[in-house]
């Protein structure tokens, strides 16, 4: 009996205990570095206590870098989301069995595309005087389109890119969803003569609550991750315009100052806000 | 008698090759791989050709190289250099030699390099810009400095002269600026970086006598660099599109896609341009040194030994002789038969006749003339990239138009500068 107790203990320990030296290593040095002036040139760093962190909030790209990351967070869940459950009801009101079947695999390229080669492909799209996306409005108007140089478009561009990916994903989700839903709240509803657009909003959303609000979780952790995309696509420019905070970790890290105490005081800060940040939101709306 | 001519040049070549391969043979004993930390060069690729010619030399040896994009490389060669050192070989440039030199990242080179392989060969400016503190670090790759490259059709249809001045330049890019027929008159660079967008910037700034320190006290918010930002701006409402957060790719791309008419750049552009098999514009393009008062951008990459991935002497003695092989005579020589006009920096293959057959005089002509105003515009020093990269956020910020006051921009460029000399003492 004891024998059996003690097995999930043995085949747990050994992936625990790897899963604690990656995660909790790493971690336990960028809160330790933090605290000091380390720089990759000179490996002599002191003390220097919370000063990287104080110095965070009179650096104006910090605080740019703040606002672009909540900005690129608050628009690509959204929109992932908007675009998932809109193509997810459209398919599951309009399309044939077959036609669902042909659209699901459509709708999953682009999520399994790497996001390196998904963000050069776009890149080169959107390139004002070779893109495709942008012929129509060269063609139409004679002007060159360039929407990754301009700051006020730049991040919205690669905002769509990450919705092209996410978006369509998700999309299948919530069409399997759907379907996994029973059909006699929807009869009665028809029977009392309800609109499509009542029975999907007022039934069918509702009853995915649960779902759709781990879809966002993913979505919102996901969207942390958008490094690549945004590296590649516009390297945090044009200027700081689509700098985000891990980007501007990674610049003061290693492309520009080799700062890594500074670097990480703005890894840990985003680690401790994300922590925050994310559990009062999953208390609230937890269905 | 051409035969014969031949059969005895090609006996020489041999036994030139055969006696450096044997003496070096001798005192070398390497094995397994030597690993390089590289960005695409034709050069370098076409050195994989070759690997069993250098495993013979080496006594066993292999390379491998792994490629990344300027940007990259230097952001990787600056993160693996100060970690963990698993490259035996980083491919540098002049903008961060300073800093792998004094942070201890690689050792002299010159201690390592076979004296067979002549390094003192190499084009002086090269030679110069691989220098730090009186020590040579690394081996030119590639290097020069600035060429004006020009479409002469199009000149000549708009009867306009070449420019030779600063002023003149901006009469001939505005005037020949059409976008409706999808030419434009000028490319530069917008995208941040100090080898990026203030490698373009830095002759204007030069050339108006602009200064970047003294000692350790700025110098650079200087009225030079008010007048050497206003002209870069000015041009850049001529400057093709796609150029605001584009740098040497989407420059070089759009002259020989055949959208541009005047182009300055680094000196690699000319053998792009004229290389049908990379130009449309090829048979149709004509160079000069940059217009006066604007300085060439003197640069040069190139590979050095790594000091962490080879602990012991013998490991870097393999690294220098591998970097030796791959700067040599024989294997500049191939590159100039594969056309890679931007790969040669020896002065016996430049001044070869090959090299004249295959270019021509004018070309060799416009490189000497440039070598004339070829000029070091960056700050040498181990902080210059962190200062150069932050003026290019600053300036690409000033070329996408989310900051207006260039005043500003030098302000807190100044104050960024103080705060990093602070810093480093």
């Amino acid at each position: 009996m004891k024998t059996r107790n003690s097995l999930p203990a043995v085949f747990l320990a050994p992936p625990l205990a790897i899963l604690a030296v990656l995660a909790f290593v790493p971690t336990a040095y960028a809160i330790y570095i933090s605290f000091r002036n380390r720089e990759l040139s000179r490996p002599d760093g002191s003390f220097v206590g919370l000063q990287n962190y104080l110095d965070l909030f009179s650096d104006r790209r910090f605080l740019n870098a703040v606002g672009v990351s909540l900005t690129w967070e608050v628009v690509t869940v959204t929109l992932t989301l908007v675009v998932a459950i809109g193509l997810g009801i459209l398919l599951f009101e309009f399309a044939s069995s077959r036609m669902r079947a042909v659209m699901t695999l459509l709708f999953l390229v682009p999520v399994i595309l790497p996001r390196v080669s998904a963000a050069f492909v776009w890149k080169f799209a959107f390139h004002p005087l070779y893109g495709i996306v942008t012929y129509p409005y060269k063609a139409i108007t004679g002007q060159p389109l360039d929407l990754l140089s301009s700051p006020a478009t730049a991040l919205m561009t690669v905002a769509l890119v990450d919705v092209w990916q996410w978006g369509l994903f998700f999309a299948v989700i919530v069409l399997k969803l759907l379907e996994t839903l029973p059909p006699q709240p929807f009869e009665a509803a028809r029977l009392d003569h309800a609109r499509s657009f009542e029975i999907y909003a007022y039934i069918a959303i509702p009853m995915l609550k649960a779902p759709l609000i781990s879809l966002a979780f993913i979505k919102m952790i996901e969207s942390l991750r958008a490094f690549d995309l945004i590296y590649v696509m516009t390297r945090g420019g044009p200027g700081i315009a689509t700098e985000t905070l891990d980007m501007y970790a990674f610049s003061q890290g290693f492309i520009e100052s080799g700062r890594i105490s500074y670097a990480s005081s703005m890894a840990v800060l985003m680690m401790v806000a994300t922590t925050v940040i994310f559990t009062v939101i999953w208390k609230r709306v937890k269905p | 008698m051409k035969t014969v001519k031949t059969l005895v040049s090609s006996i020489a070549y041999a036994c030139l090759l055969a006696s450096s391969v044997s003496s070096i043979a001798l005192a070398a004993e390497c094995s397994g791989t030597i690993r390089v930390l590289a960005q695409p060069r034709d050069g370098l690729t076409l050195l994989e050709d070759y690997k069993d010619e250098f495993a013979k030399l080496s006594g066993g040896a292999s390379f491998e190289i792994d490629y990344l994009n300027e940007n990259d490389r230097r952001a990787k060669t600056k993160a693996d250099a100060s970690t963990i050192g698993k490259y035996n070989v980083y491919y540098v440039d002049e903008a961060n030699i300073a800093l792998f030199a004094s942070s201890g990242w690689v050792v002299p080179l010159t201690d390592y390099y076979p004296s067979e392989y002549d390094y003192a060969d190499f084009d002086p400016g090269r030679q110069k810009v691989a220098t730090y503190d009186g020590k040579v670090w690394f081996a030119p790759i590639t290097g020069g400095g600035d060429l004006m490259v020009y479409r002469k059709d199009l000149l000549e249809a708009a009867g306009i002269k070449p420019p030779t001045t600063l002023d003149e330049l901006k009469v001939a890019v505005k005037a020949l600026h059409q976008p409706d027929k999808g030419i434009y008159g000028i490319a530069l660079r917008g995208q941040r970086g100090s080898g990026a967008n203030v490698w373009r910037w830095m002759p204007y700034f030069k050339g108006f006598g602009g200064e970047w320190f003294d000692g350790s006290t700025p110098k650079f918010n200087s009225e030079a660099a008010v007048k050497a930002t206003e002209t870069y701006l000015d041009l850049f409402q001529y400057s093709a599109p796609g150029t605001k957060t584009g740098g040497w790719d989407e420059s070089t791309g759009a002259f020989t896609s055949g959208q541009v008419a005047i182009l300055i750049e680094s000196t690699p552009l000319v053998g792009m341009a004229i290389d049908p098999k990379s130009s449309q514009v090829a048979g149709k393009v004509g160079y000069l040194p940059p217009p006066t008062p604007l300085t060439g951008g003197g640069y040069g990459h190139g590979l050095a030994i790594g000091t962490k991935a080879n602990a012991d002497d013998a490991s870097k003695a393999c690294a220098g002789l591998f970097i030796a092989w791959a700067t040599s005579k024989e294997n500049e020589q191939r590159r100039l038969e594969a056309n890679q006009f931007s790969e040669l920096n020896r002065t016996s293959i430049m001044t070869s006749e090959t090299f004249a057959k295959l270019y021509g005089p004018d070309l060799g002509q416009a490189l000497a003339d440039t070598g004339k105003v070829t000029a070091v515009n960056f700050w040498q020093s181990p902080l210059w990239p962190d200062l150069g990269d932050r003026w290019g956020i600053i300036l690409e910020e000033l070329i996408a138009g989310s900051r207006t006051d260039i005043k500003d921009g030098l302000n807190e460029l100044e104050g960024f500068a103080k705060d990093l000399v602070a810093r480093s003492q």
